[in-house]
């Protein structure tokens, strides 16, 4: 991706200003990486990498509007480029989410800019880094008690569909979303599919 | 989670055995006291009410299985599936009553059949009650007219009357017994949640109290090096500055530890994490885990699991990736192979694991052994292993 001679060239997204501009200050200073745009939000980083196709984009995982993992499913099928997530707190699921969607590396935002760069140097070589911290807390998710049917159904109702229009989305008789909704509530131990919705978003389920 | 669901299922079966035995021991009582009954053409009657009552009995079940399936929706009743069961309860009654003129045939199959549907309690209630009251002076008619005609079987109309005006009554206090253990079942679950939450407040304390401690130490350290730069002293400002890191690195370690204090899952769990993981990153991952694999350490396993996990995720190179956890003879045993991207190392080249990969494993390694266990790697042409093992006896199950 990169040759010796070459700068790697780093776009860099996060809310959080202060954040975004130490960093890139600081791997300003790391001799082979450049930084070529700073966003403050997922569309801006789409944008922006779409028109600058940088080598590496350094995104924060939690950004309003797109998160980090959005725009890197937006920019995978746009643009030749790498992913690295920062995030100060990764929510079940969304490792296998950002690995899902080609993500190359993944890091807590504690790690220092010296850190950031060895991975982004990883990441631009073609290598994948995913900090063990992360990956560790990846596998002590708690696993979902529910079938894929039932994470379907859910998926549909929670983002306001009635009974009968889950039914007809999925191809099903009414009677058996109903069931499946009752399925969900008992193995959930809610009484409502709102509070099951937000359960399962919660945990990263759907 | 799983566990509770199962116990209300028996609870439930349970529940619907016993309002179905009631009505079957019931259409069996109608058919007997026709048989004895002085009615007309008296075999093909009772012959008539006992099929349409076995018809009767299994147009209840939908009712039932409603009941179990209510989602709390407001929408109340779903007429398409009650609709049916309904009229059959009705045509039955008429039949019934048509063949053999007895008022409490022609009202308790429709009677119990409205009582399966899912109304607000106090509605239940009060129509229990009326509809109780209903059968007990249809009874009282059917038993001055009807039967007082052949007065020897009076004394068998008796538990047939009995049992036609207790039905709905019976029916109703057991769906209702239904209901008290599903609200029990939600009354544990959400203890647990209280207590879950309690031990978050706690937590907060903790956080609290840690993050304050930590803070105070960062001030101090900026404000000695702002001391010690007015006085140019740069190097020991320095000094200080690094500490104030590391602090703020201690810091947010503490915070961490805390907030992972209590997060464990089973190790089963865990392995189907690590799959879903490696699947996630277009490894094709596969798990061969015993079904008794929760009974192995996970002190020593979890690590393991977690450090293999992430080494076959970091360098990415392989295709295929098996992980075992299985349990032979007198010891466990943890085995993942993956396959060596023939483009990263080529063929014949010596593996070379990376520094901190081979810390790693030496750190689970050294863990191993001190529970009296081993771990091997094997490196192979085109694979890659790494098989822990742990004497069965020789460490507590968690």
């Amino acid at each position: 991706m990169t040759d010796g001679s070459t700068k790697i060239r780093v776009l860099i997204a996060d809310d959080e200003a202060m954040i975004r501009s130490a960093l890139a200050a600081l791997l300003r200073l790391e001799g082979d990486i450049d930084v070529i745009a700073e966003c403050s939000d997922g569309a801006e980083a789409v944008e922006a990498a779409e028109r600058l196709k940088p080598d590496v984009c350094l995104l924060d995982l939690e950004m309003p509007g797109l998160d980090g993992v959005e725009v890197a499913e937006r920019l995978r099928r746009t643009v030749t480029t790498r992913f690295v997530i920062v995030t100060r707190h990764a929510r079940p699921g969304v490792l296998r989410r950002a690995l899902a969607a080609g993500v190359a590396g993944f890091l807590p935002k504690s790690r220092d800019a010296g850190e950031v760069a060895a991975v982004i140097r990883q990441v631009a070589a073609g290598g994948r880094y995913i900090d063990p911290e992360i990956a560790a807390d990846a596998l002590s998710d708690e696993r979902c008690p529910l079938t894929n049917r039932e994470l379907d159904v859910l998926r549909l109702g929670s983002n306001g569909a009635t009974t009968a229009q889950i039914a007809r989305a999925l191809s099903l008789a009414p009677g058996t979303v109903r069931n499946h909704i009752s399925a969900i509530l008992t193995k959930l131990s809610v009484d409502t599919r709102q509070q099951a919705a937000i359960m399962a978003r919660e945990r990263g389920w759907i | 989670m799983r566990g509770l669901a199962s116990g209300v299922r028996g609870a439930w079966w349970y529940t619907v055995s016993a309002i179905l035995f009631f009505e079957l021991v019931l259409v069996l009582t109608w058919t007997a006291t026709l048989f004895q009954g002085g009615v007309p053409s008296v075999g093909v009657g009772a012959g008539a009410v006992a099929i349409g009552g076995l018809l009767w009995c299994a147009s209840t079940l939908p009712l039932l299985s409603a009941y179990r399936h209510r989602t709390g929706d407001p929408t109340a009743v779903q007429w398409r599936t009650v609709l049916a069961p309904i009229v059959i309860a009705v045509g039955y009654g008429v039949l019934a009553f048509a063949l053999s003129g007895s008022w409490l045939l022609l009202v308790v199959p429709v009677a119990q059949s409205v009582q399966l549907l899912d109304w607000p309690r106090a509605v239940r209630l009060r129509m229990v009650l009326a509809v109780t009251a209903l059968l007990a002076c249809l009874w009282v008619i059917d038993a001055n007219g009807l039967v007082s005609a052949s007065s020897d079987s009076a004394n068998g109309y008796f538990a047939t009357g009995f049992l036609s005006a207790a039905l709905p009554l019976m029916t109703v206090l057991s769906l209702w017994w239904w209901d008290v253990l599903i609200a029990l079942d939600r009354a544990r679950v959400s203890e647990a949640r209280l207590a879950a939450t309690q031990e978050r407040l706690n937590l907060a304390t903790d956080v609290h109290d840690l993050q304050g401690h930590h803070l105070q130490v960062v001030a101090l350290q900026l404000e000695l090096t702002e001391r010690l730069l007015q006085g140019d002293d740069h190097a020991a400002a320095l000094e200080q500055l690094q500490a104030a890191r590391v602090s703020v690195d201690e810091a947010r370690q503490g915070t961490r530890d805390l907030a992972t204090r209590f997060r464990s899952v089973p190790l089963r769990d865990e392995l189907a994490n690590a799959r879903d993981l490696l699947r996630a990153a277009g490894i094709a991952a596969e798990t061969v885990v015993d079904a008794n694999a929760d009974d192995a350490p996970a002190s020593v396993f979890g690590p393991v699991i977690r450090e293999t996990t992430t080494n076959v995720l970091r360098h990415g190179g392989g295709r295929h990736t098996t992980l075992r956890l299985a349990r032979s003879g007198d010891l466990w045993r943890y085995e993942i192979t993956n396959d060596t991207d023939a483009a990263v190392y080529t063929p014949g080249s010596q593996r070379v694991i990376p520094g901190r990969e081979r810390t790693g494993l030496d750190g689970l390694a050294r863990r191993a052994k001190e529970v009296g266990g081993t771990l091997e790697i094997v490196a192979g042409e085109k694979d890659f292993t790494v098989i822990v093992t742990v004497p069965v006896s020789e460490v507590a199950t968690r």
